[in-house]
């Protein structure tokens, strides 16, 4: 029996290379591809199992989108055609200029193989990649037996495992993918020229720029101008509230009012009276008992951003660059993932115990694996494709550049703060009636870090420890008296609150949030500035005149159109969302959710084309108010 | 026992409601209803009632008895406290949520105006889209008067301006959460009862004990409430409290 020739090809070289690793043992043979230095095709022979035993294997890659989606070429400059004609253009598919070589190259070996095994990361996206692969490799031997291997990190067994129980595409999840490609083309190319064409005249400032739309772009800039909106028009007001002191062995107790304050003075100064009237306050409650903090969930991606920007001090589209990198190298699993919730099958204590040679963290695996261990909780996501973000095996901080090693660093402490026990602690609360109205004061006292002390981004501090009050004791307080203070203005939006708000409001997905941000930054709708200095610095975006033109414009273009919500908000794109989700789910086919879609926008478009010199006015306002100041 | 339906109306509404009808008003209400010479006695009593609760209690109320009024001095801030027995009925003319900044509440009725609420960080739209204007409609005021945050609801404590039915007025506040008081919940007009409540310079201290929500509203008092609120909370804002 001769051997069979295999196809294999991974979604980025850096994969491919270490599949390639993995399954010849350390030994195979690299070959340069001609038109493109960074795709090779590594040669090796591995044994599949199953049917299809030993094969002699080609290990290729494509680099992310081997096509792009385009209108034919009569619509392609911006005056061809009015920019509504492009809800209907005909459009076709194309390998991109800089992809026929590596389109090639798959075509040239599927010729002589008799199976693809597509490696491409296993999401929406990767699916999608994996039929523009079987595309090629069809175009060269029609033939061509087509198989998926389903992996989620690069671990030596895990892709031994992959390797020998391949599954098959899913073209609903690829279809998804299509029927996004296809709205994001029209829809984007349709309001980016119609905006550009309009606006562009109104100031010099806009000469030389294109005024891009995108279904998630927008509603992302939306969150940001309303939160700068708020911030602007906000008008702070006064209160007043009771403080009651209390002194016991020798310590102050302040009790907190349970009113906490009242925006009327006259009606807590005369609570305040009625609290001096009665002169002894009354001990209502003392409760002593266990409190714990939670140690975390285990990490998904939208965490990873947030938390990551919130204590790293990196961009959410740095922190998921420098992620998938350590994922490319093995390092940790994939980081786009949904999943908060560990499946029973994977065995944390071997994960743990690669920790252990670490200086920093490598005792606290001992502790776990010396008894401490416990099961990490789960969340109620799932998206059946990944695992939560975990490290893969150690690796020496040397190895890592500056960025890696904090992102490393985090996703290691976040594991093994899920494999540990929570935080306890004893709370003691003593609430008193004073009068008519009721005060209380805790306390707080951390009995058991345990997970605290390697999850150091969380803080939980003992407080002040309360003396002995006894339950229906009277006594009179030491002082009582009023306070007075003003309400404050929010702050400007951080990037972990966006991408907190994006996710909450179905904007993008886990992969593409932190490109969406990083496009309104490039577009420059918006800027990003430093509040306080040194290591307290927070980073805040604030909308560019432009971008604050841009919301108010299209939010009057649809006022008072009670059907139609404008595109600064995130409701129409979470609707597209929801008919991804059930493309994905097979429940509806990808023309019907293209031509529905198209529908809705298509009434927008129509409104905006109608109401254009709002847009246009919102534009004066900003942008000729910055030239004359 | 040929019955005096005046008489009866007058004692049913004063001891199950401790409300003082007038005789004047009394006796025009039983005019306007004498067509129908056969609505049973009870029946006649509900009507005379949800009359008065949608009525100006100045038109609808006796002010005989000083024991159902407030002093004409309730505002006096020298008198540290002083107790009214009662019981007394009055009217809401006003209503506001002192525990909530002015601020915070114009935010959410421009939520409502713009057809959004908040869940959490997630962002709602409460106008339903695709159906006929009306169900839509009728949805929405559905939100507003059960709350959710379109300011239908409300934290407070609440501070009210309260009239009796010799017009004098007084302020008072929920010192303790008084079932049926809300912005949502208490119409411009709504009546309500207090008994055996403590005046504290000024102040009509409210709690469940002293003050009984019969609702009701006043309605076109209502609607010009609810149409200016916004329009004076900016005022209040602007006008630096």
């Amino acid at each position: 029996m001769t051997t069979q020739r295999v196809l294999c090809v991974a979604e980025k070289p850096a994969i491919a290379k270490a599949v390639a690793q993995h399954l010849s043992g350390g030994s195979f043979q690299t070959i340069a591809i001609r038109g493109n230095q960074y795709v090779k095709n590594y040669v090796f022979d591995f044994n599949f199992g199953g049917p299809w035993g030993t094969c002699s294997v080609t290990m290729t890659s494509v680099i992310g989108h081997l096509t792009g989606l385009d209108f034919e070429r009569q619509y392609r400059t911006w005056l061809s055609c009015p920019p509504s004609a492009l809800f209907e253009a005909p459009v076709h598919e194309s390998v991109a200029d800089d992809k026929v070589a590596i389109a090639k190259n798959i075509q040239e070996q599927a010729r002589r193989c008799k199976a693809l095994f597509i490696w491409t990361d296993c999401d929406r996206e990767g699916e999608h990649i994996g039929t523009e692969i079987r595309k090629q490799a069809k175009e060269g031997n029609a033939r061509i037996v087509i198989k998926r291997a389903r992996f989620s990190n690069t671990e030596k067994a895990h892709v031994l495992h992959a390797a020998r129980s391949l599954i098959e595409l899913d073209d609903l999840q690829a279809n998804a993918v299509a029927a996004r490609i296809e709205l994001d083309l029209r829809i984007g190319a349709a309001f980016t020229r119609l905006q550009t064409l309009q606006l562009k005249p109104l100031s010099a400032a806009l000469q030389d720029t294109i005024i891009s739309y995108g279904s998630c772009q927008f509603p992302t800039l939306g969150f940001v101008v309303d939160r700068y909106l708020r911030v602007k028009n906000f008008k702070p007001e006064t209160f007043w509230g009771i403080k009651v002191m209390h002194t016991r062995d020798d310590i102050k107790v302040n009790f907190l009012w349970k009113r906490v304050h009242l925006f009327d003075r006259a009606a807590v100064t005369v609570m305040l009276e009625r609290c001096l009237m009665a002169k002894k306050a009354k001990v209502t409650k003392v409760t002593q008992k266990p409190t714990s903090k939670w140690r975390p969930l285990p990490l998904t991606t939208v965490d990873l951003q947030m938390m990551g920007s919130r204590y790293l001090r990196m961009d959410s589209q740095t922190i998921m660059k420098v992620a998938e990198a350590l994922y490319t190298k093995g390092f940790i699993s994939y980081p786009r993932t949904e999943t908060d919730q560990f499946d029973k099958g994977i065995d944390l204590k071997k994960l743990v115990e690669k920790q252990l040679p670490d200086g920093n963290w490598g005792q606290y695996a001992r502790h776990l694996l010396d008894g401490a261990f416990k099961t990490p909780r789960s969340g109620r996501h799932n998206d059946q494709a990944h695992p939560p973000i975990h490290p893969i095996c150690w690796v020496a901080p040397t190895a890592l550049t500056a960025d890696e090693k904090k992102v490393y660093e985090f996703v290691v402490r976040r594991f093994l703060a899920c494999c540990s026990e929570d935080a306890k602690g004893q709370s003691t609360e003593v609430e008193i009636q004073y009068g008519d109205e009721f005060f209380h004061a805790k306390g707080l006292l951390v009995l058991e870090r345990n997970y605290l002390d390697v999850y150091v981004y969380d803080k939980w501090e003992s407080s002040q420890q309360l003396p002995n009050f006894q339950m229906g004791e009277m006594f009179e307080p030491t002082e009582a008296k009023i306070f007075d203070g003003k309400t404050t203005p929010p702050n400007y939006l951080t990037e972990p609150e966006l991408i907190g708000l994006m996710d909450a409001n179905g904007i993008g997905t886990d992969a593409t949030m932190a490109e969406h941000i990083a496009k309104i930054k490039e577009r420059q709708y918006v800027a990003v500035h430093s509040r306080g200095s040194g290591r307290n610095a927070v980073k805040e975006l604030i909308p560019t005149r432009l971008g604050i033109a841009l919301v108010e414009g299209y939010d009057n273009v649809f006022a008072g159109i009670p059907d139609s919500p404008s595109l600064s908000k995130p409701f129409l794109r979470k609707e597209m969302e929801l008919r991804m989700r059930e493309i994905c789910a097979g429940r509806r086919t990808r023309q019907q959710v293209v031509q529905e879609s198209l529908d809705m926008y298509r009434e927008v478009f129509v409104h905006t084309q109608r109401r254009i010199n709002r847009l246009k006015d919102a534009c004066r306002k900003y942008l000729n108010e910055q030239e004359t100041s | 026992m040929t019955s005096n339906p005046h008489q009866q109306i007058t004692t049913h509404l004063l001891t199950t409601k401790s409300l003082p009808v007038s005789p004047t008003w009394l006796t025009t209400f039983l005019a306007s209803t004498t067509t129908s010479r056969t609505i049973p006695l009870s029946a006649l009593t509900q009507t005379a009632l949800f009359r008065i609760l949608t009525s100006d209690i100045r038109d609808s109320l006796s002010t005989t008895n000083p024991s159902t009024l407030l002093p004409v001095d309730i505002f006096d801030p020298t008198i540290q406290e002083r107790r009214l027995n009662g019981p007394i009925p009055l009217q809401v003319l006003d209503i506001e949520d002192i525990g909530t900044s002015l601020w915070s509440q114009v935010e959410a009725i421009e939520r409502v105006e713009r057809g959004e609420a908040i869940r959490g960080r997630e962002i709602v739209r409460t106008v339903n889209v695709g159906e006929d204007s009306e169900a839509a409609a009728a949805e929405n005021n559905n939100n507003n008067a059960a709350g959710g945050d379109g300011g239908g609801d409300s934290n407070g404590p609440h501070r009210l301006i309260l009239q009796d039915a010799a017009g004098t007025r007084a302020v008072g506040v929920e010192f303790a959460r008084v079932n049926g008081i809300g912005l949502g919940k208490l119409a411009i007009g709504a009546k309500v009862v207090v008994r055996d409540v403590t005046v504290a310079r000024g102040l009509v201290v409210l709690t469940p004990e002293s003050c009984v929500v019969l609702g009701g509203k006043i309605e076109g008092l209502d609607v010009q409430w609810r149409e200016g609120r916004k329009e004076r909370l900016l005022g209040r804002i602007n006008g630096g409290m």
